[in-house]
């Protein structure tokens, strides 16, 4: 029996890859990589080069300098090789508007190299994956829904079962009940294959991912595991309190237990207040606050840790400036 | 080229399935049964140097300049416009592979049209009998003139698969595809008409005009004289055209 092929370390590698238009500099120096079976999210705002990269990746754009590599194989020097690793979706998913799902399909089974004998079941597999088998297999794609055309898209992906997909919004324009189900399917991907995925729905990425890698004007600003980038982007735990009592003796309290603590008082209502508190995050009075408040013996009506989510990590990293980057 | 086969056999399908093919068809065999109508018909009238399928033939140029532009347009320009050219080539099928199935198809499609042309010809020659031109159905001129479109048909798709290459937009391909016919059409018969003879700083353009004039490859074809530099001239014209096809594809991806 032969021995299987050892993993690569980085399933997708960017290696100080730079794209420039002209004057216009879209990627820079940016480097990442992605381990295989993990589904990583690619983040940034609108124009900070996130296609381009994908774009790069996939072998359908060329980049200025830097290296990228799919699976080990060089996408510049051996660009079919890289593509027979590699499946992409690109932002708009552009799709021959005169083949029936089923024909397209069976079409890019035979030029992704699936062996003949296996092409019927792949397509058959597929389809049935992504929900096309029953309502769509044998309709013209240019008659399908958005959902559905995005649902053909990430079924042409996963045809040739590639070990990396690079999915370029793929839940863009779908309806709630359609983004679900691209989660669940690509929730099924891990550990299966290397996921490098875009979107601006944060809340499905946090969901998905198991990290993320976020870029701003061509520049990686973060990249690392959620809690990670918490940690690292966010410096304080801020809790909300909603109390009978004034901000002075609110702050006489919680000074005793975490002298650097900041309190400001957002709204009141009926003689109660709500203030926020915020705390250095690695600070132990995180886990004490509410013993002190309880023990003060104030009037207290809640107190809750705010969540921080993948949002306000987008927003803080994407607000880093350049010193903020090169500072270690 | 491993994928060749799988693309050819979908651009055909593709070719088969849509309304601009048969459109184009039609155009061509109107154009086509009209010219040879008028042929014949002048033939009837007055006896002519030529029988009425060599005149047809003569007339290659048109449905060259107004009907193969309209085949070769949408190979690339529309898959540009609609970017399925670029979700192709996320596949490992070669740039290559996708300039050759697209011409071949083309070509094909091409030939498919004059083969179907051939009907009216042998329609006359049946309908007439013994009575009518024993030139009117000449095997040689019949045959070697479908040899003539099917060996210059080689660069003339070439070409309208170079110019479909250059631009997103299928009129603008069209446009290209007619000019760039036109003037390789032109070209032998404008060099000829030039006394070269007489400048002769213009001499050493001589011996390549004398290859350049299509109109005398046809004549050859017709006469059943086959000589090989017209393949030489179509052939390397062919791969000039696609090898800077398949260089402008890559350069797009």
């Amino acid at each position: 029996m032969a021995a299987a092929a050892p993993l690569p370390e980085a399933a997708v590698a960017a290696e100080r890859l730079t794209k420039r238009y002209g004057s216009l500099t879209a990627v820079e120096d940016l480097t990442f990589s992605v381990a295989p079976g993990e589904v990583v999210g690619f983040l940034g705002p609108n124009g900070a080069g996130k296609s381009s990269t994908m774009r790069i990746l996939a072998g359908t754009m060329a980049g200025t300098s830097g290296r990228a590599s799919i699976w080990g194989v060089s996408v510049a020097l051996d660009p079919a090789g890289a593509k027979r690793h590699m499946a992409y979706m690109p932002e708009n998913n552009p799709l021959p508007e005169d083949l029936k799902v089923e024909e397209y399909l069976t079409l890019r089974a035979r030029l992704k190299d699936v062996p003949a004998d296996l092409v019927a079941q792949r397509v058959a597999k597929v389809m049935d994956d992504c929900d096309l088998a029953r309502r769509a297999a044998r309709q013209l794609i240019g008659q399908l829904s958005k959902g559905f055309r995005q649902r053909v898209g990430i079924a042409d992906a996963l045809l040739a079962e590639p070990k990396v997909v690079i999915l370029d919004e793929p839940t863009i324009g779908l309806d709630p009940h359609q983004i679900v189900g691209i989660r669940d399917l690509i929730r099924s991907l891990r550990g299966k294959m290397a996921v490098l995925i875009s979107s601006h729905i944060l809340h499905e990425v946090e969901q998905v991912c198991d990290k993320v890698v976020i870029i701003n004007r061509g520049r990686l600003v973060a990249q690392g595991r959620t809690e990670d980038l918490r940690r690292e982007l966010i410096p304080t735990a801020n809790f909300t309190v909603v109390a009978r009592v004034d901000l002075a003796r609110l702050t006489q309290s919680v000074v005793t237990a975490e002298p650097a603590a900041l309190l400001e008082t957002l709204a009141s209502a009926d003689g109660w207040t709500r203030y926020r508190i915020a705390l250095p995050a690695a600070s132990p009075a995180r886990e004490s606050l509410a013993t002190v408040l309880i023990a003060a013996g104030f009037p207290l009506r809640e107190i809750a840790e705010e969540r921080i989510g993948l949002e306000d990590i987008f927003i803080a990293a994407t607000r880093r400036t350049p010193a903020d980057l090169r500072r270690p | 080229m491993r994928h060749f086969r799988t693309l050819l056999a979908h651009e055909l399908r593709t070719a088969a399935l849509a309304w601009s093919t048969w459109a184009s068809a039609a155009l061509f065999l109107g154009l086509m049964g009209a010219l040879h109508w008028f042929a014949v018909l002048d033939a009837a009238e007055v006896a002519q140097a030529s029988s009425p399928m060599e005149a047809t033939y003569q007339l290659f140029w048109v449905p060259l300049l107004c009907v193969l532009p309209l085949l070769t347009m949408r190979s690339f320009a529309e898959e540009r416009r609609q970017g399925t050219l670029a979700a192709l080539l996320t596949t490992p099928a070669s740039p290559a592979a996708v300039v050759w199935a697209k011409f071949v198809s083309v070509w094909l499609t091409w030939l498919g049209f004059w083969l179907a042309f051939t009907a009216f010809p042998l329609l006359v020659t049946q309908r007439l009998g013994s009575a009518g031109d024993q030139r009117l159905g000449d095997p040689i001129v019949l045959w070697g003139g479908l040899a003539f479109i099917a060996v210059s048909g080689l660069m003339h798709v070439a070409l309208g698969i170079l110019c479909s290459c250059l631009t997103r937009s299928s009129a603008l391909a069209a446009l290209l595809t007619f000019v760039g016919l036109l003037a390789f059409t032109a070209a032998g018969g404008a060099l000829e008409k030039l006394p070269i003879e007489s400048w002769e700083w213009l001499g050493w353009l001589r011996e390549p005009a004398a290859h350049l004039r299509t109109f005398s490859h046809m004549e050859d074809f017709t006469r059943g004289i086959l000589d090989a530099r017209p393949f030489v001239l179509y052939a390397s014209g062919m791969l000039l055209c696609l090898g800077l096809a398949v260089l402008t594809v890559e350069g797009q991806e």
